[in-house]
This record gives structure tokens, sequence and C-alpha cells, in this order.
């Protein structure tokens, strides 16, 4: 069915040109605008100027005078077919949100938002264009990813993690994506197949955090021309966790392991969870201040959340304040799906590193836990180390998915808590590490 | 200037892994030590006398209320 509304909606666009084509040569438009009087003018004249200024024209045969957001030259393909091309990505994008649920909240205003940007003329993604306004309000300085972090934080509960601290490890070791695909984007230079800066490697490698605010974040700072394809990546490849990480989970664990059971967690007062955000951030202030505008949003949002005196503020944060910011946050990364920005070679290798450091990420956390249950102590099920890829609470669920299909019993939910939220606190520090290199 | 690339991101991964674990082993080092702080220095009262009271509360009034409205019911 969607494939047949694409397919319809195409042939009417090209049957349009067609028409258009077919259409006597429109004559010469005299390009003086601005007349201090309307001057009259023949009917023909107004029709030809008119069909001019139609989408189609403008598709069939771009103005060669049309420059791209950032005022550059645009090639002839980037502003006619590379335009259409575009447009039908964003319906796939539609549709992967709608029909498939990938990350819908995200994806759908990030794929209108390309749609928009591909229209030719009326300029929506340039400086003064609604998208353009937004990109600058908010992703151009870095307002809207520490905006949603703020109400990350005021969602995430550090329970599971207090309760067994050493699960944070899990959360470390997965940051080894980040890493890994850096030196793979590297290579990939050094072999001549892609042209990275190391800024352009860091902001790339960075999906393998499986955060998106950081991925954005970091994208907007290192390398604001990829922030598009980063972004899609990023967003796309966290909705497809579910999918990526249970084969890998599976290979690398024994049936035995599948089948851990850890020990229940034990109470955490309130006063622990209070304390915590303050502790982190004291932390982060006395080794890495770089990483401190992520952690300190968060941990300002947990902090709200755990005062429990500002139901109201902690409530905004958790509702309407994250909604409003993921509206305009779709909106502004979507203008970077511009054809111009997004129809280049990179966006292939992006997708493909981006894809590659989630998976280097998810075994890196089961390895980890194979690690740690080398030594004594309670031993962990290795199936919660996937979960140390941020993606909260995406990963944990498909920890707890996996468990109970070896052992219906087997509750990982909660124990792969701790991993996930403390793998949002490794990528915001290994952000602040990469951000601090290029200072 | 273009062999030392690869090079590069080594340091990098290498400078970046061990940042990393090392601020969550302090941080791990440290919710313990504060677990245990908190518990010795300031335990939670214990909610449930508390909690207890107020469901018998309830239901004594829940209950009164359902009796008079059966009895209101069967009068009227």
């Amino acid at each position: 069915m969607k494939y047949f509304i694409i397919k319809l909606f195409a042939l009417m666009l090209f049957s349009f040109g067609a028409l258009h084509a077919s259409a006597p040569a429109s004559t010469e438009v005299a390009s003086a605008h601005k007349e201090e009087t309307y001057q009259s003018k023949p009917f023909s004249e107004m029709i030809g100027g008119f069909l001019k200024s139609t989408g189609v024209s403008a598709i069939l045969n771009p103005d060669p005078d049309e420059l791209d957001a950032h005022g550059r030259e645009m090639s002839n393909f980037h502003k006619s077919w590379g335009r259409i091309i575009m447009i039908l990505v964003t319906f796939f994008l539609f549709w992967l949100a709608i029909r498939k649920g990938f990350e819908p909240l995200l994806l759908l205003p990030i794929a209108f938002g390309g749609l928009l940007a591909n229209i030719p003329i009326a300029g929506i993604a340039g400086e003064h264009g609604f998208l353009g306004v937004i990109y600058n309000m908010g992703l151009a300085n870095e307002m809207f990813p520490i905006l949603i972090f703020m109400g990350v934080g005021a969602m995430t509960d550090f329970g599971p993690l207090l309760s067994n601290p050493k699960t944070a490890l899990l959360g470390g070791a997965a940051q080894f994506g980040i890493f890994g695909t850096l030196v793979g984007a590297v290579a990939l230079t050094q072999m001549g197949f892609a042209d990275f800066t190391l800024q352009q490697a860091s902001a790339i490698s960075i999906i393998g955090g499986a955060d998106g605010p950081t991925s954005i974040f970091i994208a907007t700072k290192l390398a604001p021309e990829l922030l598009g394809a980063i972004a899609v990546a990023s967003y796309s490849y966290m909705a497809m966790v579910p999918i990526i990480q249970p084969p890998i989970m599976k290979a690398l664990t024994t049936d035995a392991e599948r089948k851990i059971k850890m020990t229940t967690l034990r109470h955490v007062s309130r006063l622990e969870k209070l304390v915590f955000p303050i502790m982190v951030l004291v932390l982060a202030i006395l080794v890495l201040p770089a990483s401190t505008p992520l952690i300190g949003a968060f941990m300002f949002g947990n902090f709200l959340k755990e005062s429990g005196v500002v139901e109201r503020l902690n409530d905004t944060l958790q509702n309407s304040l994250i909604n409003t910011v993921t509206i305009f946050l779709g909106l502004g990364v979507g203008s970077k799906l511009a054809a111009n920005e997004f129809l280049v070679p990179d966006t292939m290798f992006i997708m493909a590193l981006g894809i590659v450091a989630f998976s280097v990420g998810t075994a890196s956390g089961v390895i980890m836990a194979k690690i740690m249950n080398l030594f004594p102590g309670h031993k962990v099920n290795p199936l919660i180390g996937s979960a140390g890829v941020s993606a909260v609470p995406m990963a944990a669920r498909v920890s707890n998915k996996v468990g109970m299909e070896y052992d219906r019993s087997n509750m990982l939910l909660m124990h792969a808590m701790g991993p996930n939220v403390a793998g949002v606190i490794g990528s915001a520090v290994a952000a602040g590490v990469l951000i601090s290199l290029f200072q | 200037m273009e062999t030392n690339l690869v090079i590069e991101g080594f340091k990098f991964m290498g400078l970046g892994m061990a940042t990393v674990f090392t601020f969550l082993v302090i941080l791990i080092i440290m919710m313990n030590m504060m677990s245990k702080i908190l518990n010795k220095f300031f335990p939670e009262p214990k909610p449930s006398a508390g909690t207890n009271n107020n469901i018998q509360n309830n239901n004594t009034k829940v209950i009164a209320a359902i009796t008079a409205a059966i009895k209101y019911h069967r009068e009227g």
C-alpha cells in the first residue's frame, strides 16, 4: 500500500513534468522586480512567469543562480534529481517510522524536515526559511541536545546502577565502539576510500555511543557538514537495536552463560539517589570539565527528579519540554537532509561505519561481562553487557528479551538498566574526551 | 603527515578508553563508599508502620461508607 502511494506520487510528478516540457517555451520575462508601481503585463507573460515559478519547472530546469543554504554553488544534479531522490528517501523514512515503528518520535520530524528542506524555490532550509531559523536557533549552538539531555536526566532512574555499581564497567566497555570506529574511519581515509578529517572521523564514531543527543552535540561541534547523515544513522540504528544486537549477543555467549541468574537488587535509599547526580557532576568537574555541558544538563534533570520537591519542573522536563525540543530538533536535523548535503559519497561511509560502531559497542560490552565473570564475586549475565551502549531503555529491553528466550524466569531488565544508564555517562565522557582533544 | 593518521586514531582510542574507564572506576568506588556512609549514618526510616496504618484507616473509612450506603439504600 505504502509503495503504491509512493509510486502514484512519483507518476504524478513525472506526468506534470512531461506536460510542461511539451508546452511551448515560455517567452522571456523581464526579471526587473521591485518596481515602484505595479505595471500591467500581457496575460500570456503572466502565465509564463508563473509557470517558471512552479516546482516542476524548478526541478526540470534548475535555476543556475540558485545557491544552497550556505550561499555556495550547487550542482545541477542536487537541484533537480537529487531533490526527487531525497524526497523519496524521506518517504522511506516515513514508512520506517510509521509501519516499522523505528523511533517514530524523532524519525518523523526528521523525515518531514527533510521533505521540506528539499522543496525548490521556497528555500525553507535557507538562512531565512523557518527550518534554517530553527537550525540556527538551537542546533548550530548545540542548545537542543542539551535540553534533551535535561529531559532524559529527569526520566532516568539510577537505582539499578546504585544497587550494583560494578555493572558501570559494562557501560564503559561499550564505548569501545566509539573509538574502534574512529580508527576505522581514519583507516578508510588512509586507504584512500574516503576523505575524513580527524574531526569528522570523531563525529562519525560517536554514533557508536548509541546516544542521539550526544551524536548531534558532537557533530554540530566538530563536523556540522555531516550532521544530517550522522543524526539519521544514529537514530535509525538506535531504532534497529532489537535487530542488530541479538545475533551478536548470541554468537558471543554460551548457553550456560545466558542462563546465569543474577542476585536480586538491593533497595536504594532516596538519599543515595539524591547524592548521586551531584557526585557524578563533581567527578566530571575534577576529571573532565569538557564533558560537563552534557553531564551537567543530565544531572540537573535527574537532581530535580530525585529532589522530590519540584514535581512541576520535573514533569515539564519529562514531558512538555522534551517533546517541544524533540519537534524542533527533528526539524532542524531534517534541514540537513537537503540533497546537496546528504547525497554525497560520505553519507554511505557514515551509514556503514555507524553500524560497525554499534556492533563493536555491543560486542565489547558482552566480552567485558565475560571478563568480569573471571573474577570472584557475583556472576554477571553477559547478556546485560550489550545494554552498555546507551540507547535507553531499548538496549536493556533487548537484554531482557534474549534472556527470557533461554529461561522464562530470568528477569534481566532491571539488571540491564545499570549498564544502560552507565552507558549514557560513558558516552558523555567519551564525547568530552573528543571535544577536549580538539580544543 | 599522511602515514600517521591511523596511529593518531589509536592514540585517541587509548586516551579515550583510559579516561572512560578511569572515570567509571572512580565512580564505582565513590558509589560504594557513598552507599556505605549514607546507610550507616542516615539509615532510611522503616516505612512499614506508617503505611499499614494508613491503609487500615482508609479501609475502615471505606467500609463505613459502604455500610452507610447499603443502609441508606435498604431504608430508602
